[in-house]
């Protein structure tokens, strides 16, 4: 029975990304319900699993716990294979014939360097759709240069658009924004190949540039650039033409509340949410471009109302009169916002060793869907047996060989104990 | 306007994935026509339909030279290439009566009408795909369709606000802050792009189509990065770390503007060679342990290293030592990079309203398909074409229905 909130079943990924951008687009994949085989060489694993230290007692097995690798390896397979390797290699031109799509996101020349050109992996598939999504892309004069997510956001123009406005300083995201938005791209570039192979039999190549992808969200800095050879000026958490329009202190520990007034109608919401105090009628706050013009002031005396409420009693306030609005959640508040849980957005995650959490689950849905998270992160090489026996039907001699050959393993070499690893303040 | 040349050739065997596709655009704004706009420049034949007033964001800028006009918006001609645009009243029966014959012939239905509204109007996707099992239809909304908030107007601020997203983005010692632009909608766009993909792709395997709803917050929510996981699994609150993580991850001020580097501990001896200063080796910094102990030394450093260097220098020497540095570049840089123009990124507009025009022209490149690059349309510009040529209103029908205000 065709689930349409899995639309992706029966396609079968082989995902040698690394990191962030590449494994959140082969989330997204395995959310859809491709079956998505998250492959790694015993030897070169996935250095998310170690790169942040856990800061409680981990378990010996850290490298499948680690809170960091849990967030984006959930509904995926794990396969353990050395590529770099004759008999690894074997074995993967094996599997191949069984995969629908590859997905890379190395430097632009490891995988050649490895073998698997897409020459080669139209051999063992002819129509194979693969993604390769280098920071840069895999030509042009700058198709070398490495960089994980803010390099790629500083790159694409996003960083010189943001700042505080008064000290000149551009700012990166808090995240490493370009990482999810390369990897949203590419699940869209595998659907939208698979739905041309349907149609011509064939496979393609897609050169999907992590740079390239964040700067197409930056459209009208382009055109403002080349109608008025004008750059951005950083707005800060203003605007140019609404007022208010700002974070406004709370009462409670670095605890803020976005408020936005677009029209009439919301600033008289945004009165009688206030209580209607007299300073609101004064002349200069009489229409919006009077308030925009006065909004240093405006912004002191909004200020003062929220200063002393909770956000939350400000938000209930701002949300009964219909104000643009939202308290600026923190990350553990997010999980607890009414109106996510109201929708089920976190579902409840279990893993053996690590408990019970929740995560978030469909980025949308899907009308009679059935909950996103069907399993944990697996375990490092938790379906060896399962793909290289049952899908590939090799005897359980010959797969003992290879792991005695160190071709495939169940636990990464060289993995320091977790009570070896800096512990860090910082997340990185 | 003139039509303009498509970019890359890759000649007319393969066409494109979306030919011969009709998509519905009864989005508005940012997030639905950005995603509409790729199905376009993918070959799909999208059919965008405006209110009679037109979508808002023609009402929006940047205008050449700062001059209001509907037709030459930057951000409506960016969003809306290789669309064809028909204008509707849905609060006339005959305009709601031509949106249903043009469902009809959708494969795929993309809108961003409050919830409740399509509903009220008899144009859910329930009535939508009555006869028509394999439509994919999208709403996109600020908050999605249920829950207490679903009605509750939103700006890029209060969505950068509740998706969690805003409270990391910042200096610490001041308040949190926003991206430039509207990535809350855009980032919503593209991910409605992956979703309404996934979702024909199963349509056209199974014939059955599929209802989805987009929250623009769930999205953003979706992106918090280890930030969340630390939140949800092991209970520890993140806080803004402004533009440096710690020194080797971050930006700072170089000689001509503004640089940075991203360094894993894995890139830490590259990084080292290719600066090439002694007390890098030191074991308080190299030491991957100590060098977190010893951050803010290793950041003055940093500051000093890179007031020297220039953003090309810096982007060369990355290149040539396999380090993840980078520059923090301006439209002006980008629109001349000669990388970037070597791989075809941009679309370009050239006419006598809006002058030479260059911006992003399409999402990746393949070896399979090409992509559309060419101009947004005029308000209600294939009204004729449209009502008349394919849905066969006679000339007269239009003229009655100009006068009804349906179209």
């Amino acid at each position: 029975m065709f689930d349409p909130g899995r639309p992706l079943t029966g396609v079968r990924v082989a995902d040698l990304t690394m990191i962030w951008a590449g494994p959140y687009g082969a989330k997204i994949l395995a959310d859809q319900g491709a079956e998505v085989i998250k492959i790694e060489s015993p030897r070169a694993w996935d250095n998310i699993r170690t790169l942040l230290p856990p800061p409680v007692a981990p378990g010996e097995h850290w490298w499948n716990t680690n809170f960091y690798f849990h967030e984006y390896s959930r509904n995926k397979k794990s396969l353990s294979l050395d590529l770099a390797s004759d008999e690894g290699k074997a074995v993967f031109a094996r599997l191949l014939a069984h995969c629908d799509v590859v997905m890379e996101n190395y430097r632009t020349d490891v995988m050649d360097n490895l073998g698997l050109s897409y020459e080669w992996l139209c051999e063992q598939r002819e129509d194979i759709i693969v993604v390769g999504m280098a920071g840069f892309g895999k030509t042009g004069p700058e198709k070398d240069a490495v960089g994980y997510g803010p390099i790629i956001e500083m790159m694409s123009g996003m960083t010189s658009t943001s700042g505080y406005g008064d000290d000149g300083v551009p700012y990166k995201s808090g995240i490493s924004y370009g990482d999810p938005i390369a990897g949203i791209c590419a699940a869209a570039a595998v659907a939208t190949a698979l739905i041309q192979r349907k149609r011509t039999g064939k496979g393609q190549y897609i050169d999907l540039a992590q740079r390239e992808v964040m700067s197409t969200l930056l459209g009208e800095f382009y055109m403002d650039w080349s109608m008025n050879r004008r750059l951005p000026e950083h707005m800060g958490t203003g605007h140019d033409w609404m007022s208010p329009h700002n974070v406004y202190p709370c009462a409670g520990d670095d605890d803020w509340i976005a408020i936005c007034v677009r029209t009439d109608v919301e600033w008289e919401g945004l009165k009688r949410a206030m209580g209607a105090p007299h300073w609101t009628e004064r002349a200069e706050f009489s229409d919006q471009i009077l308030r925009w013009e006065h909004r240093a002031e405006l912004d002191e005396l909004v200020a003062a109302w929220t200063r002393g409420r909770a956000k939350t009693d400000a938000f209930a306030a701002l949300h009964a009169e219909r104000v643009p609005s939202s308290p600026v959640w923190k990350m553990l508040e997010v999980l607890r916002d009414p109106h996510l849980q109201a929708r089920g957005f976190y579902e409840p995650i279990r893993h053996p060793e690590v408990g019970i959490w929740v995560a978030h689950g469909w980025l949308w849905r899907t009308e009679g869907g059935q909950p996103c998270i069907v399993g944990p992160a697996p375990d490092f090489g938790q379906h060896n047996a399962d793909i290289l026996g049952g899908l590939l039907g090799i005897p359980q001699a010959e797969q003992a060989a290879l792991e005695a050959a160190g071709v495939v393993a169940t636990r990464p070499e060289g993995v320091p104990p977790a009570s070896e690893m800096p512990a860090t303040p910082s997340l990185i | 306007m003139s039509e303009q040349p498509s970019g890359r050739d890759h000649g007319d065997d393969a066409g494109r994935p979306f030919d011969g596709v009709r998509v519905l655009e009864l989005a508005e704004g940012i997030s639905g026509p950005f995603a509409g706009r790729w199905l376009a420049a993918l070959g799909a034949d999208v059919v965008k339909v405006e209110r009679t007033t037109g979508d808002p964001s023609r009402a929006f800028g940047p205008w050449p030279d700062d001059l209001p006009d509907d037709e030459t918006s930057g951000l409506f001609l960016y969003l809306n290439g290789d669309k064809r645009s028909i204008t509707l009243n849905l609060e006339t029966s005959d305009g709601r009566e031509i949106l249903r014959e043009l469902a009809q012939s959708a494969e795929i239905v993309i809108e961003s009408f409050e919830p409740g509204f399509l509903e009220s109007h008899e144009l859910s996707y329930a009535e939508l795909s009555r006869d028509h099992d394999a439509l994919v239809m999208i709403s996109i909304t600020p908050f999605g369709q249920t829950g207490p908030n679903a009605n509750l107007p939103a700006t890029e601020l209060t969505l950068y606000a509740a998706s969690g997203q805003m409270w990391l983005t910042g200096h610490p010692e001041r308040h949190p802050l926003k991206n430039g632009g509207s990535q809350p909608s855009y980032q919503a766009g593209l991910n409605a792009l992956a979703a309404i993909t996934g979702a024909y792709y199963g349509a056209v395997m199974h014939g059955q189509g599929s209802y989805i709803d987009l929250s623009v917050q769930e999205t953003y929510a979706g992106m918090a990065e280890a930030f969340h996981t630390r939140a949800s699994q092991l209970g520890i609150e993140s806080q803004r770390s402004g533009n440096n993580l710690n020194a080797l991850w971050g930006v700072y001020e170089v000689a001509d503007g503004h640089g940075g580097i991203c360094a894993l501990p894995r890139n830490y001896p590259a990084f080292a060679r290719a600066v090439g200063l002694d007390e890098l080796q030191d074991e308080r910094f190299a030491d991957p342990g100590q060098r977190l102990l010893n951050n803010d030394e290793l950041m003055a450093i940093m500051y000093g290293w890179f007031a020297a260097q220039t953003r090309q220098g810096l982007l060369e020497l990355g290149i040539e030592h396999r380090v993840p540095f980078g520059y923090v570049a301006t439209f002006e840089d980008l629109t001349n990079s000669e990388h970037l123009q070597s791989r075809d990124f941009f679309a370009s507009l050239d006419d006598e309203d809006t002058g030479s025009l260059t911006y992003p022209g399409r999402l990746w490149l393949s070896s399979g398909h090409d992509w559309k690059m060419g101009r947004a349309p005029r308000l209600g510009e294939h009204n004729m074409e449209i009502i008349h040529g394919e849905l066969g209103y006679e000339r007269e029908d239009l003229v009655r229905l100009r006068e009804l205000d349906a179209i």
